[in-house]
C-alpha cells in the first residue's frame, strides 16, 4: 500500500550548495567566520553580541528566575553547559541595568562509575573540571553518582507544584531585591564572598565508599540494554541534582540543553514512549518537582553556535567519556535518534529548528495550583504524571491484551474483577515464572511496575535484578504500595458500610 | 608538482578519542601533482591518522554529520568545504558536537 | 532446540512477537492476531450493527489481511455488518492494473461485493498522465490527495456508512514521527485517532482496525494463511522525506521491538498548548468536500493540472484561490512561478 496518504507540501528545503560568501550579514563590513541558521554569515564580533544577547533575552522573556534567587547550574563539562556557565559569568559581571541578579552555584555529577571508568580516569576528569569551576568563584558541588545509594526516600515524595513566593509577581520581586541589596551593600561587601569561599571548600570533598561503587556497578550491569542504561543514568542524575538543590536551598536548576540536544531528546523521548512528559522534558521550564524548577536557558542555541562560541572566545570545556562514547549508531534508541537527526539536519538544515518549534507548542501537564483536588499520581522514577490510566482503546491496553493473549489460556483469564495493569495480575506474565506461583523478583518487579509511567516500565523491563535499585527507590515504592493498600481497604470498608445502610 | 604542506590538525569534543586521545597533530602532507584539497585530506586522515572506527569520523567522502570543521578558525562552509585547497601552515579543527564525542 | 509456543505450550513457535517478545505457534498466533483486531474494533467502537462498511482494498498485504480478518470477525463475533470492497484505480500501468487483478480475486475468495472507482472517471486524469506533466517530484502529493477523495466518492456511490483502511501500527507510528519532523502540530494531534469523526457532509467516517497490528505480523499472517496479495512497490518512487521516517522507524524497531507501539503511545498522550492555532474545517466551495481552505486540495491540484500550472497545489498559494474561484486570469509572473517544474 502506498504510504503517501496525506499531502506533504514541499517546504522542507534541501540544503543548498555551499556558497563562499564572506561578509557578515549584520554589520555588512567584517569578514564572516561562520554560518548559522539557514545560511546567515556572521563575523566574530557580531556573533558574540548575538550570542550574549540571546542568553539574556531567553531569561528576560521567560521571567522565571527571580532576583536574589539561588540557581544551581548543572555542568557536565561538555560544551553546552560550559558555555552556559560562561554566559552566567558574563551576565553577572555586567553593569547594573544589564546585570543578572541571581545567585549561582554549580553542580557536577561524576558518572564515571556507571560508565566503566577507572578511579584514576575519574580523578583526572574531576581535577580538570574543578580547575574550571574554581576559577568562577561560585560555590560548587562535585557529586559522584554513587551517592544515590545514600539518598533519602523523601527525594521521590510529591511536592506541591506551587513553590513558596510564587504569589509574588516578578516585578514586585525585582523591586524588593533592589531595595534589600542597597541595604546589604551599606553593611559589608566582603561578608558574602567569605561565606562563598567557605561553602566551596565544604562541598569539594564528596566521597563514595567501595560498597556503593559495587552497588552502582551491579545496578548498571543488571540493565540489559544501553537504551535502559542511558535512561536510568538520566533518572538517577536528576534525583541527585534535585536532592542537592533542595538541601542547599536552590529553587532553580539550569540545564545546558541546546536546541540541537533538545530536538534529539524530543524525538528520542517519543520513541521511548514518553510522549505524555514531552513538554516537561523539553520545555524552557520543567515544574515536575514542584519546589525546584528546572530551566533550560540554552535551548535557543544550536550545538554549532555553541561549539563556535567556545572556540572563538576561549570557553573551556572538558570532554568526559560517557555511556555512549564510541558506540555504533544503533547501540541505543537515544544514540540512533541522535545520528538520525544530525544526518537529516545535514541534508535539510531546518530539521532541528522545526522539531524544536514543535516542543514549544506542547503543553506541560502540571496539577492546578492550590487546588483541593488530589495531585496527579506521579511516576516513581521520573516523577511525571502517570500515563497508564488510558482508556480501553489505546496502545497501552492493546499491549496488555497482546501479553494476555500470548500466554496460556489458563493464565490469561484474570481471577476475578482485577483491572488490567494492576499489580499481581501481570505478575505471571513475566517470563521464567513457573505454573506453581510467582517467584519473588517477578513479584517485586510487577509491584514496582504499577508505580511507573509507560516509559519507565520499559526501562524496568530491561532490568534483570530489580533489587539492585537504590534503597530510596524501593523504600518509597513500598511506602506507596502500603498507602494504596490502605486506601483500598478503607474504600472497601466504606463500601460495605454503604451496603449495610441500604439494607 | 606541488611542494609538501605542513598543516596543524586539531581534534576536539571527543573526536580526539579516535586518534588515541591526541588532540594536536602537526603533520606534513607529501608533495603531489595536484594541490591538496579537504577531500584528499580526509582520505589521508582516514588512511594515516585514524586509529579506530573510521565510520565515527568519516562517512562517504566527507566528515560524519555532527562534526564541525574550522579552517583557520572560520567555518568551512565559508571556505568551500571539500573543495577548499589547503595552504602551507593551515590550521584545521574538527570538533564533534555529538553526545558521546 | 525449537522454541515452544508460549501460549499452548504444545506446538512449535513460528514467530516471535515484536510487541511483547512472546513466541507463538501458528494456531495461537492466528487467534491472538484476530482477537486483538477484535479488541481494537470493540474498544474503539468502530462500527454499529447493521452498518455497511467499505474496506479500502488495494490488493496489497495490509488491505488483503484487513478484508480477511474483517470477514472472519464479522462472522465469529456477529458484528452484523455488510462488508464490501472499495478500490481506487489510479491509472498506473504495470502497478495498479496488476494489483486490481488481485482485488478481483479477493472478491471471489471472500465473496464480497467490489466497487472500483478510477481517477480517470473522477478527475479526467490518470496518474500516468499526471506524471507525464508534473514529473516524479510531487506526483505522490497528487496521488495521495486524489485517493483520499476517490475513496469517499466511491463510498457515497455505494451508500457506505463507514470506510476502514489497512493502516497498520508501523504506518501510524511513522506518521507520528513524520509530523514531528515537519512540525505539524495539528496533524500530530489527529494522526493517532483511530477513527475520523463524521462531521456532517463531505467525508465518510474512516477507521483503522489494524492500528495496533505490526507490519511484521501482518506479513506473517498473510504468509501463513496463504492469502493472495500483490507485493510490488509503486513504480513512481515514494516521497524521499517520508522514506527517512520509515527507515528510522525500522531502525528503532531493530533496537527495541516495542518501539513502534511506544511511538503510538507517545502520540496518543501528547497534549498541545491552548492557543496553538488549529485549522478550522469547512467545506470546499467548488466540490463541497471537507477543506480548511476555500478550495479543497484536490480542486486546487486539478485546477493546476488543467491550466498546465502543476505547482499550483504544491506549497502555499492560498492567495491565489480567490482568483481561481472567480475564474480570473493569473498574472504572467504568477504563471511563471507555477509552471517551472524541475525533473
Amino acid at each position: 500500500m502506498c504510504q503517501v496518504d496525506e499531502e506533504y507540501s514541499g517546504h522542507l528545503e534541501r540544503r543548498s550548495v555551499p556558497g563562499v560568501s564572506k561578509t557578515c550579514v549584520k554589520c555588512k563590513e567584517s569578514t564572516a567566520v561562520l554560518i548559522i541558521r539557514l545560511g546567515d554569515a556572521f563575523c566574530r564580533s557580531c556573533f558574540k553580541e548575538y550570542f550574549v544577547h540571546k542568553f539574556r533575552a531567553m531569561l528576560g522573556k521567560n521571567r522565571v528566575i527571580f532576583p536574589g534567587e539561588k540557581v544551581l547550574l548543572a555542568v557536565s563539562g561538555g560544551p553546552a553547559s560550559s558555555s552556559m556557565l560562561a554566559q552566567v559569568q558574563e551576565g553577572l559581571s555586567r553593569d547594573a541595568p544589564k546585570k543578572l541578579r541571581f545567585v549561582p552555584g554549580i553542580i557536577y555529577i561524576d558518572e564515571g562509575g556507571a560508565c566503566g571508568q577507572s578511579a584514576e580516569e575519574r580523578e583526572k576528569a574531576v581535577a580538570l573540571l574543578e580547575n574550571i569551576l574554581r576559577k568562577t568563584g561560585f560555590p560548587y558541588y562535585i557529586v559522584p553518582l554513587e551517592q544515590v545509594f545514600g539518598l533519602p526516600d523523601s527525594v521521590l515524595e510529591s511536592v506541591s507544584c506551587s513553590p513558596e513566593g510564587s504569589g509574588l509577581s516578578y516585578k514586585a520581586a525585582v523591586v524588593q531585591y533592589i531595595q534589600q541589596n542597597e541595604v546589604k551593600q551599606r553593611h559589608s561587601e566582603s561578608a558574602g564572598e567569605e561565606a562563598q569561599d567557605a561553602m566551596a571548600r565544604l562541598s569539594v570533598h564528596s566521597q563514595y565508599g567501595p560498597e556503593h561503587r559495587q552497588a552502582l556497578e551491579r545496578l548498571f550491569s543488571s540493565l540489559k540494554t544501553l537504551t535502559a542504561k542511558e535512561d536510568m543514568l538520566q533518572t538517577l542524575r536528576q534525583h541527585l541534582i534535585l536532592h542537592t538543590a533542595r538541601v542547599s536551598g536552590y529553587s532553580k536548576v539550569m540545564m545546558g540543553d541546546s536546541c540541537t540536544r533538545l530536538s534529539i531528546k524530543l524525538l528520542s523521548n517519543i520513541s521511548l514512549g514518553r510522549g505524555a512528559a514531552l513538554a516537561a522534558d523539553t520545555g524552557f521550564s520543567d515544574p515536575r518537582y514542584g519546589d525546584v524548577v528546572i530551566v533550560r536557558p540554552m535551548r535557543d542555541y544550536s550545538s554549532k553556535e555553541i561549539a563556535f562560541y567556545n572556540r572563538l572566545f576561549g570557553v573551556q570545556s572538558v570532554f568526559i567519556p560517557g555511556l555512549d562514547t564510541k558506540v555504533p549508531d544503533k547501540a541505543s534508541i537515544q544514540r540512533l535518534t541522535e545520528s538520525f537527526i544530525i544526518k537529516l539536519q545535514a541534508d535539510f538544515p531546518s530539521t532541528v529548528s522545526t522539531i524544536y518549534r514543535t516542543s514549544e507548542k506542547l503543553h506541560t501537564a502540571c496539577p492546578p495550583l492550590n487546588s483541593s483536588a488530589e495531585p496527579a499520581v506521579k511516576c516513581l522514577l521520573c516523577l511525571c504524571a502517570l500515563d497508564t490510566k488510558a482508556d480501553e482503546a489505546s496502545a497501552f491496553q492493546a499491549i496488555l491484551l497482546s501479553e494476555r493473549l500470548s500466554v496460556g489460556k489458563a493464565q490469561s483469564d484474570p481471577p476475578s474483577s482485577t483491572t488490567a495493569g494492576s499489580p499481581g495480575q501481570s505478575c505471571c506474565q513475566e517470563s521464567g515464572c513457573g505454573a506453581g506461583g510467582c517467584c519473588s523478583t517477578s513479584r517485586a518487579s510487577a509491584d514496582l511496575k504499577s508505580l511507573l509511567c509507560y516509559s519507565c516500565r520499559l526501562t524496568m523491563k530491561d532490568m534483570t535484578a530489580v533489587d539492585s535499585l537504590p534503597q530510596y527507590i524501593t523504600l518509597e515504592a513500598e511506602k506507596r504500595q502500603r498507602r494504596a493498600q490502605m486506601k483500598q481497604e478503607i474504600s472497601e470498608f466504606l463500601l460495605e458500610d454503604a451496603d449495610d445502610d441500604q439494607e | 608538482m606541488a611542494a609538501p604542506l605542513a598543516v596543524h590538525l586539531e581534534f576536539g569534543g571527543g573526536a580526539e578519542l579516535l586518534f588515541d586521545g591526541v588532540k594536536d597533530h602537526h603533520v606534513t602532507l607529501p608533495g603531489q601533482s595536484d594541490p591538496w584539497d579537504m577531500k584528499q585530506l580526509l582520505a589521508w586522515i582516514r588512511g594515516n591518522l585514524l586509529k579506530e572506527r573510521p565510520e565515527l569520523f568519516v562517512q562517504g567522502d566527507t566528515v560524519r554529520p555532527g562534526i564541525l570543521v574550522l579552517i583557520n578558525d572560520a567555518d568551512w562552509e565559508l571556505m568551500g568545504e571539500l573543495e577548499y585547497q589547503l595552504q602551507d601552515k593551515d590550521n584545521i579543527v574538527f570538533i564533534s558536537t555529538l553526545h558521546g564525542g | 532446540m525449537p522454541v515452544q509456543c508460549s501460549s499452548c505450550a504444545l506446538s512449535r513457535a513460528v514467530l516471535k512477537r515484536p510487541k511483547t517478545g512472546h513466541s507463538l505457534c501458528k494456531a495461537c498466533f492466528f487467534w491472538a492476531f484476530e482477537e486483538e483486531v477484535h479488541h481494537t474494533v470493540v474498544s474503539g467502537r468502530l462500527f454499529s450493527r447493521g452498518e455497511t462498511v467499505g474496506i479500502g482494498a488495494s490488493g496489497g498485504k495490509d488491505s488483503t489481511v484487513l478484508a480477511h480478518v474483517m470477514k472472519v470477525l464479522n462472522e465469529r463475533h456477529d458484528y452484523g455488518l455488510k462488508l464490501l470492497l472499495l478500490s481506487v484505480d489510479e491509472g498506473i500501468t504495470g502497478y495498479r492494473d496488476d494489483s486490481l487483478e488481485t482485488v478481483r480475486r479477493n472478491q471471489q475468495q471472500y465473496d464480497l461485493p467490489l466497487k472500483i472507482v478510477s481517477y480517470q472517471e473522477l478527475y479526467g486524469w490518470t496518474m500516468d498522465a499526471i506524471v507525464k506533466q508534473v514529473g516524479l517530484k510531487n506526483n505522490c502529493t497528487f496521488c495521495g490527495v486524489f485517493r483520499r477523495q476517490a475513496l469517499d466518492r466511491g463510498a457515497v456511490m455505494l451508500n457506505v456508512d463507514k470506510i476502514c483502511t489497512g493502516h497498520n501500527a508501523d504506518d501510524v507510528a511513522e506518521t507520528v514521527l513524520m509530523n514531528v519532523l515537519r512540525g505539524d502540530i495539528a496533524r500530530l494531534r489527529r494522526c493517532t485517532a483511530i477513527s475520523t469523526a463524521s462531521d456532517g457532509e463531505g467525508a465518510i467516517p474512516r477507521c483503522k482496525p489494524l492500528k495496533y497490528a505490526y507490519e511484521k505480523e501482518i506479513v506473517l499472517y498473510a504468509y501463513f494463511k496463504k492469502l493472495d496479495y500483490f507485493s510490488t512497490e509503486c513504480i513512481y518512487s515514494p516521497n524521499a522525506y517520508r522514506g527517512h521516517a520509515r527507515a528510522f522507524l525500522k531502525d528503532l524497531e531493530a533496537v527495541r521491538p516495542s518501539a513502534i507501539m511506544d511511538v503510538i503511545h507517545s502520540g496518543e498522550n501528547l497534549s498541545v498548548k491552548e492557543g496553538v492555532k488549529m485549522p478550522v474545517q469547512g467545506t470546499c466551495t467548488r466540490c463541497g468536500y471537507i477543506s480548511s481552505q476555500a478550495l479543497c486540495k484536490s480542486c486546487v491540484l486539478l485546477e493546476g493540472l488543467n491550466r498546465g500550472l502543476p505547482k499550483l497545489g504544491i506549497g502555499k498559494h492560498h492567495r491565489l484561490h480567490g482568483k481561481i474561484l472567480a475564474q480570473q486570469p493569473l498574472t504572467q509572473e504568477e504563471e511563471k512561478k507555477l509552471k517551472a517544474v524541475d525533473f
